[in-house]
């Protein structure tokens, strides 16, 4: 038995195709629902940073990022997608916390359920990845380390 | 008949990866977490350890799209489960699995799924791997929205309690919600009404009938939202059905089961605009636990979410006497339930203006209070359970150097309102980051606690040095100087190398309670060695 559901997941992981965002409902910073395919406009890409009220790297990973963010956007254009995995217990606090931050440049979305943090497959926040125009994603990585957001950066460059 | 249907699981499952392979537009996305830990004997703290000294938490979860289709799976086992997780987490299984259709505005789910009405205070099912929680429905649900008016979703199922679904609870449940701003064409303005009905179903024994106890009991919420410019405003009231609660009064009145009617209301409003977040909440919870099952005391035995809504912090040291919520109880002693609130403000001066500086500043403060009912139904505060005051700044000097500082006091009820006693703690933390280069840093926490209560004093250090975008070290101890004298020292590193992480650390741990997202847990002290490998895919 074991050894079939290995031979299954062994199966699993060698058809890895390039995995895009999927489509759920999420809510925006007014509490209105919207799709989350509805993120890819088809002509910049974007990075998008799972992030949570009570996750420490996730606050200083967007803070580092934010503050790079006007030099940046001169060299390549480019979205910022923070979505908050905060459930309805922290969803206020989350709003607050990018206010006054300063995140006025981000698009801010609100995974109250879960729903689109399920669908990405993220386990541990900070979870953060870069996605083309298309939607398809082609950078990822877990966990934050200061100065890891240049590398970030770096990949955004390529895809302009 | 588990194993046929194992098989044909897998065997779809190698259908549906082989056609991803070739011309399907599908596309499969997992992921793997491994928790494990070997304990070692620790006799300065009394460490708890397993048979064998050795626990492993393991998840498996792989999702497959195609279009509006989707599947999915979750592998989970336990070779047996760290200490202080739930006991009824037990051996290897295949716990949850879906199938999923979604055309635009519709869409049907099969299989285990999870969902929540309004807050979650009447109904909510989740998981959260760090407090053993999974209450995945399995059963169906039906959604549609009609544009972006009106949605209604319906699901019934029985909840997961441990490995498997309950055997005997099932829920049923409707949910709708009206946007009058969007029907009305009101612009600028969001205005919504929500309800939902929750019907919740399990057998009662003779006993609990005679009581007045019944196995079908109903619940509902109903909740309005409003936005403008910046101002948000969400109420919601719910009334939770029937409960039942055991009788301490016994020898007394001769009756084993007590019946209540559970309530809560919930109060939210918040202002976000020119750099200024400001939220405000209120609840009141009286009777409102509810159950997977009746019989079943482990901590994920939970229908709902009765999170505590206070301060959250990220330092241990300001987490050592968290708040737990008192939604009514008849252990102990009769408390009905609990009523507080916080104030929440965060405000970012930014750069340029005189406490700005140079590269801005930001600022946040918490004020967040609870109190046991004066007497069942009454929305008057009686006994404190919690208080909690912190200001916190942070503060980048210099293009290298950004600094943390948090001030906080606590005053806690230890006995969670039996007795007035509380123990009243102040606390202060620095956080330190310096950057040597782009890539390599080193981070450095100091934190102290004073009171003259409970194990009196405590410290604690920490110093992380950083190579981006992989390698991380630390070492840590949080020393207990006032009473026990133990220390609590922990060191590790953690490698990431694009979706895959692995970090290996090594020490000594309190007992105490584990949080996530307002729920806790109670830990037992153990010493050993951690290796959490996750990768995703």
């Amino acid at each position: 038995m074991k050894k079939m559901i290995f031979a299954a997941l062994m199966l699993l992981i060698s058809s890895v195709a390039m995995a895009q965002i999927p489509s759920v409902k999420v809510e925006d910073g007014k509490g209105k629902v919207f799709n989350t395919s509805e993120l890819v406009d088809g002509k910049t890409p974007m990075i998008i940073s799972f992030w949570a009220v009570t996750c420490k790297p996730c606050i200083r990973e967007l803070d580092a990022i934010n503050e790079l963010y006007p030099d940046w956007i001169e060299e390549a254009n480019f979205r910022i997608v923070a979505v908050s995995t905060d459930d309805a217990r922290f969803t206020a606090q989350a709003r607050s916390l990018a206010e006054g931050h300063g995140w006025s440049d981000y698009t801010l979305v609100y995974d109250k359920n879960g729903d689109f943090k399920r669908a990405m497959n993220v386990q541990f926040t900070p979870q953060v990845y870069v996605v083309d125009k298309d939607g398809k994603i082609v950078y990822s990585h877990t966990g934050y380390t200061p100065g890891g957001e240049y590398e970030l950066f770096e990949v955004i460059k390529k895809l302009q | 008949m588990k194993r046929i249907l194992t098989a044909i699981l897998l065997s779809s499952l190698s259908l549906i990866s082989a056609w991803a392979q070739g011309d399907g537009k599908g596309y499969l996305v997992g992921s793997f977490e491994s928790n494990t830990i070997l304990y070692s004997e620790d006799a300065v703290t009394n460490a708890q350890r397993p048979d064998g000294n050795f626990a492993s938490n393991n998840y498996l979860k792989a999702d497959y799209y195609a279009g509006g289709f989707s599947a999915g799976l979750q592998l989970e086992t336990y070779q047996p489960a760290l200490v202080g997780y739930p006991g009824n987490l037990e051996g290897a299984k295949l716990t949850n699995y879906y199938m999923q259709w979604t055309d635009g505005d519709f869409a049907v789910t099969a299989g285990t799924f999870y969902d929540q009405f309004g807050s979650g205070i009447l109904f909510r099912t989740y998981e959260d791997r760090t407090l053993g929680m999974n209450t995945a429905l399995m059963g169906a649900r039906v959604s549609y929205h009609y544009k972006d008016i009106a949605s209604i979703k319906a699901l019934w199922g029985a909840p997961r309690l441990g490995m498997e679904p309950a055997k005997e609870t099932q829920v049923r449940g409707v949910d709708g919600s009206l946007s009058l701003s969007n029907l009305l064409g009101m612009g600028a303005t969001s205005l919504s009404l929500e309800g939902s009905l929750l019907n919740r179903y399990e057998p009662v024994n003779p006993i609990q009938e005679e009581a007045g106890a019944e196995a079908s009991t109903l619940g509902y919420s109903a909740r309005v939202n409003f936005e403008h410019n910046g101002f948000l405003v969400k109420a919601e009231y719910i009334d939770g059905g029937k409960k039942i609660y055991s009788n301490p009064n016994i020898l007394i009145d001769g009756k084993s089961n007590l019946i209540k009617n559970g309530n809560a209301q919930l109060l939210e409003m918040s202002y976000s605009g020119g750099g200024l977040g400001v939220n405000l909440s209120a609840r009141r919870m009286e009777w409102m636990e509810s159950k997977v099952s009746y019989g079943s005391t482990e901590t994920n035995n939970a229908l709902n979410y009765l999170p505590a809504l206070c301060a959250q912090y990220s330092y241990a040291i300001t987490n050592l006497n968290p708040y737990i919520p008192q939604p009514g109880t008849t252990a102990g002693h009769i408390n009905s339930g609990e009523i507080g609130g916080q104030l929440d403000v965060y405000y970012n001066f930014r750069r340029g203006t005189a406490l700005g500086g140079r590269r801005g500043m930001k600022v946040n403060f918490n004020f967040s209070t609870y109190y046991n009912l004066k007497e069942e139904g009454s929305f008057m505060p009686k006994t404190l359970l919690w208080r909690n005051v912190n200001v916190g700044v942070e503060k980048q000097i210099s293009k290298k150097f950004k600094m943390q500082l948090l001030y906080a006091m606590q005053e806690y009820n230890h006995s969670h309102g039996v007795g007035k006693g509380t123990w009243l703690s102040n606390m202060v933390v620095a956080d330190l980051l310096y950057k040597f280069t782009p890539s390599f840093s080193t981070r450095m926490e100091l934190a102290y606690l004073t009171t003259f209560e409970d194990q009196k004093d405590w410290m604690s250090g920490l110093v992380e040095v950083n190579f981006a975008p992989s390698w991380s070290l630390f070492v840590s101890d949080m020393f207990n100087h006032g009473d026990t004298k133990i220390h609590y020292y922990n060191a590790g590193f953690s490698y990431t190398a694009g979706r895959t992480r692995v970090a290996l650390s090594y020490g000594r741990n309190r007992a105490g309670m584990v949080c996530s997202g307002g729920v806790c847990r109670l830990m037992p002290a153990y010493t050993g060695g951690n290796l959490v490998v996750s990768t995703s895919f």
